[in-house]
């Protein structure tokens, strides 16, 4: 019996609510309506928000913006034990610097949301803001950032990205993780470029945009050619996340691998997009010299590449 | 073959290939006993199939189809007509809970086994066609319907499960809690639904118990004009509200069991039942072919789906061919068969084509009920190193060998909308035949180089046939694709 009531009415008040949010609305069932349309925060939370302000839907917004903080950290403690195995890799590159973070998520649905997406190219931002604070004027200087670090990072109006990331987790309602960063600076002749896969076809330009996928790659490199050929260097990132190198390569001291397949040194492996060549030999044909590279994939084991972050600031702070 | 069409065809063998056939099907003891007595008329036999078959499309499936896999399990019995649905939507809405309920209110009307939360949580890796995927299944049944359901973690885990097919899916539960409304990855639920082909989708709102009137109302609001905006009929979608935790802990019934009850009635009527594939036009494809001298050219293969019978009209579909013919005669094991249906083995005697006009690969069809294509847009799952794939990505314009029903073909690989393609991803490509072949939407293939497996796929859309110059294109070097971009510029 109750059940029936409750369709019957459910049904009546749909229709009631559809011409209600048609028209101005100034009926008080369409209040949560519009504080539910107009800032996105969860049902329960605009409830709550309408109930202590006496339905005034002006003072329940800014109830909700000044706790949507509070509620996120809540619920971000809340998840937090909740493994992050998703999520995406953002690669910025704005004129000479660089910066490749990774953000991890629980599912691959949240991955493809553009709230998600946005976020990580906040963070990418952040990033590469911190490096214009510091001086360099050396070569190559890169920074790595671990989990902590990046959660302490301070906005320009004074929050953390901790806190960001509380917010983000308490829209989206899945435990969230910002887990690395990497920062580049390149000065003098040195050059960056930076691909993430799978990236969208027949893109003009990837200057000064953050680009999102499962995979990333920043390469450093230095090129006589006045021209600069994008497509190549782009083609060097491919090769770099395709094939997985474990270092450049030293033309004189690094021998090729018996089996090509094998091959981990850059400049010997089989050029991804033309198989005649080495990736060394296509270097050279473009006058182009690789001085250093960083490959990010999501959800892989980072104890080693964080070290190799550490070590390698060690040796560019040399 | 050649034994068979050969040996005299007298009545007894006739019937008595009836016989073997019947019991093969319907293994029942007491049908075994009835069929013992009817082997000695051959007519009263007839009678039986032709009544069993009228049957059959009136009621789903009459037919029973016993197996006996262990001694300890349970038979299945096919009485119903099977559906495959599965639950999409946000972790912490509670579709493993709303699962968990189903299987229990069935389970008191003797209808599934009841599971617990924990037992289908943890989506198990599983492994089809060298793929693993996470995916939990769990079965039962209304008064109407069998069903399969499927529960997945992820995007990816969904796209697998539909290209290996081992459960396609042809409807969804949507599960939305009524204390958060639609999250912003809900979009891309129904995204993903739209992805794999589903067209019906029933919406449950969950954790009635903890919200408002009002809140359900204005959750159900939004939900209907998402998926209006995504492309659904979302004010003809069924809208179920009720709370999966109540059912499972047996409290508040109106909300609880009864809504589980609604739910599944509306998953009954709204989400049609598949075709099944015996009532579809037939189709065999030809996996040999054989010339009896006196008494012509023999194909073989199995049914894939239909029936055929002595005297039907027939096409044969392939290698840039098509070939009409006549069914003069069916046989299996040897014996003549009556009519064979989908999933027989059987070898099937044509009229006037000769044997070197068909190969293996064709198909032998109804007339006019598929068509050879060569080019398509497909799904597909590339083979990570570990499932044994391949360990180097691949770009636009490799060459790879398609393989599907019996015919294998070299392809052009286009890949739309990325760059490249790693192993372990999936991703929508265009694929060029060098010659037409019998494809059809929803067929699977796997895509080989040499000795490798590299993917594994689904037909997802055909595409206009190739003109004149994009086929000499297929064949064309990497140093002319070069110098026509060259010349472009």
């Amino acid at each position: 019996m109750l059940l029936q009531k409750i369709f019957t009415r459910a049904l009546h008040s749909t229709r009631h609510l559809y011409a209600a949010s048609g028209g101005s609305g100034g009926l008080e069932k369409s209040a949560l309506a519009a504080l539910r349309k107009k800032t996105g925060y969860t049902f329960a939370n605009c409830k709550k928000a309408l109930e202590k302000h006496n339905n005034d839907v002006g003072l329940a917004e800014k109830w909700l913006h000044e706790q949507a903080q509070t509620l996120g950290w809540s619920k971000a403690t809340k998840v937090a034990d909740r493994a992050t195995a998703q999520g995406l890799i953002g690669v910025l590159i704005r004129g000479n610097r660089g910066a490749m973070v990774e953000l991890n998520c629980e599912t691959d649905f949240v991955a493809r949301n553009d709230t998600f997406k946005r976020f990580v190219d906040h963070v990418a931002c952040m990033c590469l803001h911190y490096t214009d604070l510091t001086d360099f004027d050396g070569d190559l200087w890169k920074l790595g950032f671990d989990a902590d670090a990046l959660k302490n990072l301070r906005t320009e109006e004074g929050r953390t990205l901790g806190d960001h990331l509380a917010l983000l987790i308490g829209a989206i309602g899945e435990n969230a993780t910002i887990r690395r960063a990497l920062c580049f600076k390149a000065n003098n002749d040195l050059r960056l470029v930076g691909y993430a896969h799978p990236a969208p076809t027949n893109v003009g330009t990837t200057e000064g945009i953050t680009q999102v996928g499962k995979y990333g790659a920043i390469v450093a490199y230095r090129s006589t050619h006045k021209l600069l050929d994008f497509e190549f260097h782009k083609s060097i990132c491919q090769q770099i996340i395709g094939m997985k190198p474990m270092k450049i390569g030293e033309y004189d001291k690094d021998k090729p691998a018996e089996n090509k397949d094998d091959e981990t040194c850059l400049i010997h492996q089989e050029y991804l997009l033309d198989a005649d060549k080495t990736v060394g030999e296509a270097l050279q044909e473009h006058n182009c010299e690789i001085v250093d590279y960083h490959r990010f994939e999501c959800g892989e084991q980072t104890e080693r590449s964080l070290e190799a972050i550490i070590r390698s600031q060690h040796q560019s702070s040399n | 073959m050649s034994h068979a069409f050969a040996a005299a065809v007298c009545r007894s063998t006739a019937s008595m290939s009836l016989a073997l056939r019947c019991s093969r099907r319907a293994m029942s003891s007491a049908r075994l006993l009835r069929m013992a007595g009817a082997t000695a008329s051959s007519t009263a036999c007839k009678d039986w199939q032709r009544s069993g078959l009228l049957a059959a499309p009136r009621t789903g499936n009459k037919q029973q189809y016993l197996r006996q896999y262990a001694n300890e399990k349970k038979v299945f019995e096919r009485t119903k007509p099977h559906c495959n649905v599965g639950t999409i939507g946000h972790v912490d809405h509670g579709k493993t809970t709303l699962t968990a309920a189903i299987t229990k209110v069935l389970a008191d009307k003797q209808l599934a086994e009841s599971k617990k939360y924990n037992e289908i949580d943890n989506a198990p890796e599983e492994k089809a066609r060298g793929i693993t995927i996470n995916v939990a299944h769990v079965e039962y049944q209304t008064e109407t319907r069998h069903y399969g359901h499927t529960d997945c973690p992820g995007h990816a885990d969904y796209i697998k499960n539909m290209i290996t097919g081992t459960a396609q899916m042809d409807g969804a539960i949507l599960v939305v809690a009524a204390t958060d409304g639609a999250m912003p990855q809900t979009r891309e639920h129904m995204l993903l639904a739209k992805q794999i082909g589903i067209d019906h989708i029933v919406v449950f709102i969950n954790k009635v118990d903890a919200a408002d009137e009002e809140m359900v109302d204005l959750v159900e609001m939004e939900i209907r004009e998402l998926l209006t905006e995504m492309g659904y009929d979302g004010d003809k979608i069924p809208v179920v509200k009720g709370s999966a935790l109540c059912a499972l802990e047996d409290k508040s019934p109106e909300i609880g069991k009864e809504a589980i009850l609604k739910l599944l009635q509306e998953v009954d009527s709204f989400i049609p039942t598949p075709v099944r594939e015996l009532d579809k036009p037939f189709l065999l494809p030809v996996e040999n072919v054989y010339s009896i001298p006196g008494r012509g050219t023999v194909v073989t293969g199995r049914l894939e789906r239909g029936v055929v019978k002595k005297g039907m009209e027939c096409e044969f579909v392939g290698y840039n061919k098509v070939l009409k013919s006549t069914v003069t005669g069916v046989e299996m094991f040897h014996q003549i068969l009556e009519e064979a249906q989908a999933g027989d083995q059987l070898g099937a005697l044509v009229r006037g084509v000769k044997r070197d006009d068909i190969k293996r690969g064709m198909v032998m069809c109804k007339p006019g009920s598929v068509k050879a294509l060569d080019q398509l847009e497909a799904q597909v799952y590339i083979l990570s190193k570990e499932e044994g794939g391949r360990t180097k990505p691949f770009m636009s314009f490799i060459q790879l060998q398609m393989f599907s029903r019996t015919w294998d073909c070299a392809v052009q690989v286009q890949i739309p909308d990325k760059e490249m393609v790693m192993p372990g991803e999936d991703t929508k490509l265009v694929l060029r035949l060098i010659r037409p072949m019998v494809l059809e939407q929803g067929q699977r293939f796997t895509l080989r180089d040499g000795n490798l497996t590299l993917g594994t796929g689904v037909v997802t859309s055909t595409m206009p046939p190739l003109t004149e110059s994009q086929r000499s294109e297929l064949t064309e070097g990497k140093k002319a694709r070069e110098k026509k971009v060259a010349a472009k510029k």
